[in-house]
């Protein structure tokens, strides 16, 4: 057990609130904003550890869509009725589920007010909003474009355009995507989507191409990505790095064209992922800095901006680990415990957190990266020694293999937010 | 270690055992993302809840040094010390199969 002096110690390292002791009167008050895979799992650990807690969960969907295998959806190995998922499991387990948006929050009076005009006290307040589009940094890339030249980088409706697009395309058209510059949602999915649309096209519509433009020069696994494109789907997917012109500098929607530095690109079937911040929420909290993204420090993810609020998952600045659901939810599950810890006036462990995040390139072809995480200097940063991406050569059925357990990890980590 | 392993089960009878109990060691509620603390259908990752010590302990030894062959445990076994891994083996063993 950590004493009180090691505590202060610590939370001064840290920069976290002095606990408000709000258990020991009674029962703390916790609002999570969000119910995607940071928030939900946060709202359902605390009630867990402590049933005397009050938690309520704020989000406006009644039904969450994933995004992870979503890029299975495009390439019709799944339904997009397979990425949602409901609330009723949460509620089961003792939450609040108030079915709306939280459209203001007051930092000073530990208020956060709702779409519908209620307002909620809260002990400690979770953001996990997950991204936001910066509109506007693509000249002519706004929500109407969208209609036309789909991010799909949030699951759901965007996903079911793009890929009826895709199925609507002739033979031998070209697809046209353009990746992000860093740091946005999930490192390794502008490739995987890359990598299944092509699986899809060299079924249906092999005579097609698939142009990947990008805003850097380095991605995450490429080595792997590249040396499976060329092993799987020779010729159909050519990357345009940064220095040879990939950087995406404006749109038009009305013909599908990507103007880059270097030329311009019309496409059969356009998607953009644009440039991303926290979702909007953090800036109004006040949580957010000039980057968009949230500091936080690193053991309870308490926000570095405003005492009391603490941001997961997409919309955190959490040092070398990636934006992931695997790593939200690893984050959801520390900050949930160093909250019940913190509301009883006693300091939260120094946490170790895990991510593992897989990538499919065909249907049973599955690749990894890793990384094993903890406290150093006010960030999480990777455990030296630990961590990488797959073998470079895959022995036996390794593939295969990784494409199976990519799965069981989704249905594991849904039926453990969800189920 | 077996002193260790009498308070986190003392830990769990007390608390009623959840799979999250608040007493769980660094990293261990990582675990639970693949290593489901309930039955999953049509999972391949196996549980760890509730297995032997000794054998969770041999496991993440082996992946550590690589004799065990493994996709990805390898390369999470060797984020975590001896010490570590023994309290992690100790609080998924005490918890309900
Ligand atoms: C194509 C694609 C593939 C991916 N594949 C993987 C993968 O294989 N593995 C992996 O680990 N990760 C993957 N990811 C990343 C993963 O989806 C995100 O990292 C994860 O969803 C982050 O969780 P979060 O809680 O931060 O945000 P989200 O899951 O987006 O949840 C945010 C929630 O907050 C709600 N919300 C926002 N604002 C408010 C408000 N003001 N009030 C109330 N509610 C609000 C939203 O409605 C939403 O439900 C993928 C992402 C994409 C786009």
């Amino acid at each position: 057990m950590a004493t009180r002096r090691t505590f202060l110690k610590l939370a001064g390292a840290a920069g976290l609130a002095a606990p408000s002791l709000a258990s020991a009167q009674g029962a703390g008050r916790v609002v999570v904003v969000g119910g995607g895979f940071g928030g939900a799992i946060a709202a359902r650990t605390l009630k867990q550890l402590d049933p005397k807690l009050s938690v309520t969960l704020v989000e406006p969907n009644p039904i969450y869509t994933a995004c992870p295998f979503s890029n299975s959806v495009l390439a019709n190995l799944r339904e997009i009725s397979q990425q949602q998922f409901r609330y009723d499991g949460i509620k089961g387990a003792g939450v609040t589920v108030a079915e709306t948006s939280a459209t203001a929050v007051d930092a000073a009076a530990r208020t956060v007010t709702l779409a519908d005009g209620t307002k909620l006290s809260w002990d400690r307040l979770v953001l996990s909003p997950g991204i936001d589009f910066d509109w506007g940094a693509i000249p002519g890339y706004d929500e109407a474009a969208a209609q036309k030249m789909p991010h799909a980088w949030k699951a759901g409706a965007q996903t079911v355009l793009l890929r009826q697009q895709l199925q609507d395309m002739k033979d031998g058209g070209l697809v046209v995507m353009s990746s992000p510059p860093n740091p946005f949602r999930c490192p390794p999915g502008p490739y995987e989507r890359a990598s299944l649309i092509a699986y899809w096209l060299s079924i249906w519509k092999p005579k097609s191409k698939l142009l990947l433009l990008d805003s850097k020069d380095t991605f995450s696994k490429q080595r792997l990505f590249q040396n499976g494109w060329d092993q799987l789907y020779p010729g159909m997917i050519e990357w345009v790095p940064l220095s040879k012109g990939g950087k995406v500098t404006s749109v038009d929607p009305a013909t599908l064209t990507l103007v880059t530095e270097f030329g311009s690109h019309k496409a059969d079937v356009a998607n953009v992922i644009p440039p991303q911040k926290a979702g909007v929420i953090a800036a109004k909290a006040g949580v957010a800095d000039r980057t968009g993204w949230c500091p936080v420090e690193p053991v309870a993810f308490e926000s570095t901006l405003q005492r009391g609020i603490h941001v997961l998952g997409d919309a955190a600045i959490m040092g070398a680990m990636p934006k992931s659901a695997f790593a939200a939810n690893a984050q959801a599950k520390v900050c949930a415990a160093a909250i019940v810890e913190l509301l009883a006036g006693r300091a939260p462990q120094q946490p170790l957190l895990i991510n593992t995040c897989y990538s499919l390139l065909a249907a049973d072809y599955g690749i990894s990266i890793a990384g094993v995480y903890r406290p150093d200097k006010g960030l999480l940063a990777e455990v030296p020694g630990a961590g990488g991406v797959s073998a470079l050569s895959a022995v036996g059925g390794l593939r295969g293999q990784e494409a199976l357990y990519a799965s069981s990890w989704f249905r594991t980590v849904t039926a453990e937010t969800f189920g | 270690m077996g002193r260790l392993l009498l308070s986190v089960l003392a830990l769990a009878l007390l608390s009623g055992g959840p799979a999250q109990a608040a007493d769980a060691p660094p990293g261990a509620s990582s675990c639970t993302g693949c290593h489901a603390p309930m039955k999953v259908t049509d999972s391949v990752i196996p549980r760890i809840a509730g297995r032997k010590v000794a054998d969770i302990v041999t496991f993440m030894r082996e992946y550590r040094s690589g004799a065990w062959p493994s996709s990805v445990m390898g390369r999470i076994a060797k984020g975590f010390d001896d010490q570590q891994t023994e309290a992690i083996a100790a609080w998924f063993g005490a918890q309900p199969e």
